[in-house]
């Protein structure tokens, strides 16, 4: 038999690879995705949270009735010291309408569902296969090496993930420095539906997300997250690699899980519920200026293969980024076909297409958010300052100082005078 | 052509299946698999015709979630598939298992042989070849451990408890195969491509001459936890723990 030459191979069915090859087979394109995992979705880490309406115009036929768990109509934020905490909880009437505008989901679930929906267009999907290398001749990609076996392609499509080393090997990009990453370590603890709409007081469909910052990651770059899913609740850590590998830490990262649980913050949510998952991903930091090189010959890179996630210590984003690269990877693919020209001349269109959408947007106009972040007095002072102000205005057991004199006395107290000017400066960039 | 029929069945991949606190189990989000055991009955076809110069098809009978298997198993190596899609093979026992693979098998022309794993690797009642044998008059030979295909006749190796039985029969014949009889090997990717262009059989109970209802029900399905013997041996030296330790773990079988 003669071996078939797909129009793309898509290395990494996740959900930059699966937009991918639903995009392209919904073109009528023969596309091939090559998983490793036992299935798509197995090993794939989120905190949770999509936000669906940017991608809605472009990638509706797809997610359109996709298994997402609640919309999040409560947005929180938690700042914790090691004694305290303050939490803020907004909700409006925008956030509390359906169809919402962010939703928590579960890999296993999306993925899987999104890997029907590709092999429903046409698209082939073969998992348990791991892809060893990429197949280059006279500088242009054009195939890869599984298992010992050759497969050839017109394009290939880079969507395998935070460490994908394809891009490296097509020379589009160099090494992972530890600086630019950060480690995400989660756990799902399963619990009755109607103990999650009281505990969070939300309905059915709805659900809450809050994030956490200071001493949930003891300070330093990075913070807690917490999502609800429809029986379930996903809560982690995400920890800048560098900062916790600098000195002075005596915590490993499932200890600071650990303890992040325990907190009386956290713990009251999850009472009685069983913990069903456990799991830890690298999360790039993310940054315009960290971003591959998107395409060469033959081929293109998309997801966070790419770069394509923004972590601001409380959040991570790169699924929405993810399920748009490969979508406009695969347009631009399906552009190319029309020219039978795989050059990186030709897939130049997909930076174009890029640039033109909220990905390369929300690249540029974040450029300097992580820099700005790394900074201790984010993670460590503030949080410290904060609930240490919330203890004196709450607190009483003697005579009562008014409300303005006790917060300029924190004020003064602290190396926050200083200090404020220049931040202000940083929260500018935010 | 000679024809080698391989049956198979489509199981939940038990890695993922989860125990609930009341040992019930959770099947949501569990994939399924071709039975392990199974991997080894198809390699064994697929050698088998090499050795008969003959051709192989899959057979399953399976609910409708057992179409995805028929790409599984042609990408092993098998030349067609053929799947009985019945709902009732979710409450089948041993015989209406049967019945369905030996209705479906004797619309097939030319098969000289049909091979089956000794067990399913989630129920392992053994039935499957017995009574395929039974239902078609042919000669059975379980638990093989390895075979030999010359000419018209099927040279077996069947493991007993501590020793190995040797015999000899005449095709046509239906084996239950143990998974030592060979390396089922992992396919390739041009292989799992190979399969989606293979032929593919769909049968209903309509089309068979097959009694699907069982007669034996299961009734649960629960998890099942082994209480610890704890066993702690602390007199002696380490000479003497180390031999008592070796001797409980001989008692248990474990050794
Ligand atoms: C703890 C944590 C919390 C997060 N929270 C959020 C959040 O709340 N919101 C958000 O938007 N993002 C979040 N993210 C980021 C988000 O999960 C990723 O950006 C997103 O999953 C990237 O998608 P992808 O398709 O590029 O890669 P992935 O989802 O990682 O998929 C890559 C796929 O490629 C496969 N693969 C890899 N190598 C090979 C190979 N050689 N051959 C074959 N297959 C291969 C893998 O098995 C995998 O299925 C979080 C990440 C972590 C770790």
């Amino acid at each position: 038999m003669d071996d078939e030459i797909f129009d793309a191979l898509v290395i990494g069915g996740g959900l930059a690879g699966l937009a991918a090859a639903w995009t392209l087979a919904d073109q009528g394109k023969s596309v091939l995705v090559i998983e490793k995992g036992d299935y798509c979705g197995a090993k794939n880490v989120t905190g949770g949270r999509l936000y669906v309406s940017p991608l809605l115009p472009h990638l509706g036929g797809l997610l359109d009735n996709a298994p997402f768990e609640r919309s999040i109509s409560r947005e929180e934020l938690c700042v914790m010291s090691a004694e305290g905490s303050l939490t803020l909880s907004y909700t409006d009437s925008s956030l509390a309408a359906l169809p919402g505008q962010s939703y928590s989901v579960c890999r296993a679930k999306l993925d899987r569902y999104l890997a029907r929906q590709a092999e429903k267009s046409g698209a082939i999907l073969a998992t348990k296969m791991r892809v060893d290398e990429l197949i280059i001749e006279d500088g242009a990609v054009v195939g890869v090496r599984s298992g010992g076996e050759a497969l050839l392609a017109r394009t290939v499509i880079c969507c395998d993930g935070v460490l994908s080393l394809f891009p490296q090997q097509a020379g589009l990009r160099g090494p992972l420095e530890p600086r630019h990453c950060a480690v995400g370590i989660k756990e799902v603890v399963e619990l009755d539906a109607q103990l999650i709409n009281q505990r969070f007081g939300v309905s059915d469909d709805q659900g809450a997300a809050r994030l956490f910052l200071g001493d949930a990651t003891q300070g330093r770059f990075g913070g807690g997250f917490l999502y609800t899913n429809k029986e379930s609740i996903g809560l982690g850590l995400v920890l800048g690699i560098e900062a916790f590998s600098a000195e002075g830490l005596d915590l490993t990262a499932p200890e600071l899980l650990e303890r992040f649980m325990q907190r009386p913050e956290i713990a009251p949510l999850i009472a009685g519920g069983q913990s069903v998952e456990y799991s830890a991903h690298v999360i790039m930091e993310g940054s315009f200026d960290q971003l591959s090189r998107l395409y060469g010959n033959g081929v293109l890179v998309a997801g966070e293969a790419a770069g394509f996630s923004l972590n601001a210590g409380v959040t991570v984003r790169g699924m929405e980024y993810a399920l748009m690269s490969g979508h406009l990877a695969a347009r631009a693919v399906v552009e190319t076909c029309k020219r039978d020209d795989f050059s990186a001349q030709s897939l130049s269109v997909y930076q174009k297409l890029l640039e033109d959408s909220f990905v390369l947007k929300d690249f540029r106009s974040h450029r300097s958010v992580a820099a700005s972040l790394d900074h201790e007095r984010f993670f460590g002072f503030y949080p410290g300052f904060v609930t240490g102000l919330m203890h004196d205005l709450y607190r009483v057991d003697g005579p009562k100082q008014p409300i303005y004199p006790t917060v300029r006395k924190h004020l003064k107290a602290s190396v926050i005078k200083d200090a404020l000017f220049k931040d202000l400066g940083k929260v500018r960039k935010l | 052509m000679k024809r080698i029929v391989v049956c198979y069945k489509w199981v939940l991949d038990e890695a993922y299946i989860r125990l609930n606190a009341d040992m019930t189990l959770d099947t949501n989000q569990v994939d399924h698999k071709i039975s392990d055991y199974d991997r080894n009955a198809i390699e064994a076809g697929v050698q088998a015709a090499k050795a008969l110069e003959g051709t192989t098809m899959g057979l399953t009978f399976g609910t409708a979630e057992a179409k995805q298997s028929l790409k599984a198993a042609l990408s092993r190596g098998l030349d067609e598939s053929c799947w009985v899609n019945a709902e009732e093979a979710s409450q089948a026992d041993g015989a209406a298992t049967a019945s369905a693979l030996a209705g479906a098998i004797s619309r097939i022309e030319d098969v000289s042989l049909v091979i089956c794993a000794e067990g399913a690797s989630d129920t392992f009642a053994r039935q499957t070849a017995p009574r395929i044998g039974a239902l078609l008059d042919l000669p059975v030979v379980t638990s093989v451990c390895a075979m030999e295909l010359l000419g018209n006749t099927l040279l077996a190796t069947r493991k007993l408890k501590d020793s190995t039985e040797t015999l000899e029969v005449e095709l046509p014949c239906v084996v239950a195969v143990l998974p030592e009889v060979n390396a089922a090997p992992i396919p390739g990717l041009k292989a799992v491509l190979a399969a989606g262009k293979k032929p593919v059989t769909e049968l209903t109970p309509e089309d068979i001459e097959a009694d699907l209802s069982p007669r034996a029900k299961v009734e649960q399905v629960r998890g099942y936890v082994m209480d610890r013997k704890n066993v702690v041996l602390k007199e002696g030296s380490a000479q003497e723990k180390v031999t008592e330790l070796l001797a409980h773990l001989r008692k248990e079988g474990v050794l």
